[in-house]
């Protein structure tokens, strides 16, 4: 939302003047006019070659390609024309057929606003803006702010929109009608848009249903061609490292935890390698760097490995519990929230620009010794880690002082050493959680940075801001290893995968998308939730992926197909914290409408129907089902969820402030 | 925060009303009421800037009045200023094919925790200590000490200000009040890390202040103002505030530069 806010506030406010003037003067009824017109022309910023950052000479080219191709008194007659064709078509073509009237009335209002013809384009938004999908309104409510020539060249997201061809799937029946129809009429006017501004992807077979069009579309980009789908994903999980576990009978906690082995053979981790071969979904286990394990994360397994087994099996008979965090009096300031693994502590990023961290267990926090104080412990003692603690500072809560603006994402790293916290002020930070002060600042990002998080293996990081990219960073790089960039619009989540090799990123222009970490390419698109999505999780096998977004849908998707598996409808506000089981049996979804849902994730993954027309085709039937899948809705009293959490033993923590209504 | 807390729209002003339905067009529906007052005094300082600016292009072309092309102007450089929007698509998938081309680095076993290079950490100390004197070597704790150095008597009664001298200075501090003894005089005062600059009534007597050294000096009939440095605002500051003597030959010479009055 904050995206969107800014968005509205860009376009309301901003007088852009007039850019660089434009070669060729808008000539009516001249055909001719294309898009080479701007390209020789050099913007304030000096010569062509120059990388500045306003690129006013490809703004020119880009908008000059909206020169005057036909009569503007006619576009209203052209696109109702078109209507009656469409609504007059049969049934079977007409859903498809439909997708068409979104895009090619944007381009067309564009088009008309451009060539300064502000009248005709005001009657034409009024006439035709009230027969756009629902969906839609947001967008058209942007662009009804959009009168003259110089509002266009400030708005990114427009611009956005015309340089990237607006994706449609048609099937070859209804595009060979559309076809005919529009070349047998005298004004090729239409034709000549749908040829330039989009793309449409044909494949052979049945066409689409109304359902199943609108379970697709929905993103500022049309969908997603299928190409984009194609490329092979390494979804499984990478093999775990073979720890000794020392062999106790008796279930008894605390002695061995060094893992010295014993006489008796020690038993091996068993987890994730329980056969020798290498599962070829897995990607290899040095496709990208990744530290090695240190002695004390040897022991974090050992920990977690015997968590486990005292691990809760739910399902839909055997809900978990969940335990609810409240912050109080944070006044609508509380903004990011991040548990540890082991959920031993929780931060809580706020619009003060502070971050606290709290203890949830009873043993405080607790900072490192000085300098001059630590060479005086006895180095060699068994209890060193706790020897260089110093007592005097044990608290609660700690307060993190270092940001210039709310801080909008946090995240602990996996060894309990390190927090980052990403802020409006467009900066990183690192933070020692031993000494509780400041490591780095990661600067790259040069506005808000929406979100960020550790890799499960520590040392690498993404982030994901407002200037539409994400970011790949190593803790001991001060600039970052990869920039994905793609999405037509902020970048408001970012996850990565269980693996470390893929990060999803969600954004403001409604898709989500799958980035490969060695190469920075884009693997996967989904497209199909209505509005900017706040929340993304990966299952604990690595094959499925959840969002949710503002419309209050969870959409589950299947990664190594590329398909829209399932939908779970029941919330009423924004989808804002997902998080999959330990072992993948239910999904929890938080929500602005202050409730936490449960979902039988068992269920709603299992019998797939992945055959071959519906890989080809990227089609999918999704059965409806949500209520079905959903197991529990537990209310909070006006405490939207912004955080959930499944601890080692499977009982669920959430996270929320308190806001009074 | 409802919108039917706000003021009847009829009896807002003209302007606020707009304003609220200028927000009611974008969609905006739940917003608080200070909402339309920061809305309006964006707009009228935005206002009023690009015309001030226009206005000065304009007497600057040397025109009788301001027209359209100066606002224009004007607009055009406040919003390269103000107004910057993120990169555009291109260039940001220009520079992210670069930075992806480079294969991912890797890792270096066992090195500790890995941060970049010293200079892009926030790991750095962030004050330095000034050494106060030659024989005793200067502490691993670093501290800022901040200087005060007494002013003529006309312009400021210094002593009486300082806090609880310590007796060793109390005699001196009994003669401050004529101009000949204030000259040869030179000390240091401790400030506490989180104390304000004023400086002058304030002190508690519970602060660091612990130890003021008169120093007959060759400065002769010189009048020093009284000033005193902030200190440093490290928080890690807290340990080790041990104030440091200072022999007068071992002051630079441009201690008499520093002259800022913070009092």
């Amino acid at each position: 939302m904050a995206a969107l806010a800014e968005e509205q506030t860009e376009v309301a406010v901003k007088l852009e003047p007039e850019g660089p003037p434009t070669l060729l003067p808008p000539q009516a009824g001249d055909g001719a006019g294309e898009g080479g017109s701007g390209a020789p022309n050099n913007g304030p910023n000096g010569g062509v070659g120059s990388v500045a950052v306003e690129d006013q000479p490809d703004v020119s080219a880009v908008l000059s390609a909206y020169n005057q191709q036909g009569d503007p008194t006619m576009y209203e007659e052209y696109y109702s024309g078109l209507k009656h064709f469409i609504e007059c078509s049969l049934d079977c073509h007409r859903a498809e057929l439909s997708q068409l009237f979104y895009p090619l009335f944007v381009h067309m209002y564009l088009e008309l606003v451009y060539n300064q013809h502000e009248n005709e384009a005001k009657s034409f938004f009024e006439k035709f803006h009230g027969d756009q999908e629902c969906y839609y309104q947001d967008d058209l409510r942007v662009l009804s702010s959009l009168t003259k020539k110089e509002h266009m060249k400030g708005n990114e997201t427009m611009l956005d929109f015309r340089t990237s061809k607006f994706v449609l799937r048609i099937s070859r029946d209804s595009y060979q009608l559309l076809k005919r129809h529009l070349q047998e009429k005298q004004n090729n006017q239409i034709w000549n848009i749908v040829q330039e501004h989009l793309y449409i992807d044909i494949f052979d077979g049945m066409p689409r249903s109304k359902q199943q069009i609108d379970a697709m579309v929905g993103s500022l980009a049309g969908e997603a061609k299928r190409e984009a789908n194609k490329s092979k994903v390494f979804f499984g999980l990478l093999k775990e490292p073979e720890i000794e576990v020392p062999l106790d009978d008796e279930d008894e906690e605390g002695e061995n935890e060094e893992g010295k082995p014993k006489k008796k053979k020690p038993k091996k981790d068993s987890i994730g390698s329980k056969s020798k071969k290498q599962d070829p979904n897995a990607p290899p286990q040095n496709r990208i760097p990744l530290p090695e394990l240190k002695d004390s994360d040897k022991l974090d397994k050992i920990m977690n490995m015997k968590e486990t087994t005292k691990r809760v099996r739910l399902g839909p008979d055997c809900l978990p519990s969940i335990c609810f965090y409240t912050f109080l009096n944070a006044y609508q300031g509380l903004t990011a929230v991040d548990v540890t693994d082991d959920s031993s502590l929780i931060a809580g990023g706020f619009a003060d620009s502070t971050v606290r961290v709290w203890s949830v267990t009873p043993k405080k926090l607790r900072s490192v010794k000085q300098a001059s104080d630590l060479s005086l412990i006895d180095k060699e003692s068994d209890d060193v880690l706790e020897r260089i603690m110093d007592e005097k500072t044990a608290s609660e809560l700690k307060i993190l002082y270092g940001h210039s603006g709310p801080v909008y994402g946090a995240s602990f790293s996996p060894d309990r050493n390190y927090l980052l916290s990403s802020s409006e002020d467009g900066t990183v930070r690192l933070w020692s959680l031993q000494t509780f002060t400041c490591l780095v600042g990661y600067k790259g990002h040069n506005y808000p940075v929406w979100d960020t998080q550790f890799s499960p293996y520590g040392y690498y990081f993404v982030s994901g801001g407002h200037d539409r990219v994400a970011r790949l960073w190593a803790t001991d790089h001060y600039q970052p290893l990869r920039i994905f960039a793609g999405h037509l619009a902020d970048v408001n989540c970012t996850r990565f995968h269980p693996n470390s090799n893929y990060v999803a990123t969600g954004s403001a222009d409604r898709t989500v998308r799958l980035w490969d970490v060695l190469n920075g390419n884009c693997v996967r698109i989904f497209t199909g939730h209505k509005g900017p999505i706040h929340s993304l999780t990966f299952s604990p096998n690595g094959r499925f992926l959840a969002t949710g977004a503002t419309d209050g849908r969870v959409l589950l998707w299947d990664i190594g197909h590329g398909l829209m598996v399932g939908e779970l409808k029941g919330h009423t506000d924004t989808v804002c914290s997902l998080r999959f089981s330990r072992d993948g049996e239910i999904l929890a979804s938080g929500s602005m409408d202050n409730t936490v849902r449960l979902w039988d994730a068992i269920k709603a993954f299992e019998d797939l129907e992945t055959d071959d027309f519906t890989t080809a085709t990227g089609h999918i039937n999704l059965p409806e089902n949500s209520q079905e899948l959903l197991l529990g809705t537990y209310m909070t009293k006006s405490t939207p969820v912004v955080h959930l959490h499944f601890t080692r033993r499977n009982l669920v923590l959430a996270a929320g402030a308190y806001s009074p209504q | 925060m409802e919108s039917g807390k706000m003021a009847s729209p009829k009896s807002m002003p003209k302007d606020a009303q707009m304003m609220a339905q200028i927000l009611k067009d974008m969609g905006i529906t739940e917003y608080e009421p200070r909402v339309i007052n920061q809305m309006l005094e964006f707009a009228f300082r935005y206002v009023t800037t690009i015309l001030d600016d226009a206005k000065i292009y304009s007497s600057h072309a040397k025109k009788a009045t301001v027209d359209a092309d100066d606002v224009r102007l004007a607009i055009q450089c406040r919003a390269d200023q103000s107004f910057t929007s993120p990169p555009p698509r291109d260039f940001l998938l220009d520079i992210a094919r670069q930075r992806n081309q480079t294969p991912l680095p890797l890792i270096k076993p066992y090195s500790g925790p890995r941060l970049p290079p010293d200079r892009y950490c926030l790991t750095a100390p962030n004050y330095r200590l000034k050494s106060l004197q030659k024989k005793a070597s200067t502490p691993a704790g670093r501290i800022t000490v901040p200087r005060l150095s007494v002013g003529s008597v006309s312009s400021r009664p210094s002593t009486p200000t300082l806090g609880t001298p310590t007796p060793q200075t109390m005699s001196v501090s009994t003669k401050v009040g004529t101009p000949m003894s204030l000259t040869g005089q030179r000390f240091t005062v401790q400030m506490p890390a989180s104390q304000s600059p004023a400086v002058k009534a304030s002190i508690p007597a519970t602060s660091a202040v612990q130890n003021v050294l008169i120093n007959p000096s060759l400065i002769g009939s010189k009048n020093i103002l009284i000033t005193t440095n902030m200190v440093s605002q490290n928080t890690t500051n807290e340990s080790s505030n041990v104030l440091k003597r200072k022999r007068d030959d071992d002051d630079d010479d441009d201690d008499d530069d520093d002259d800022y009055d913070n009092l």
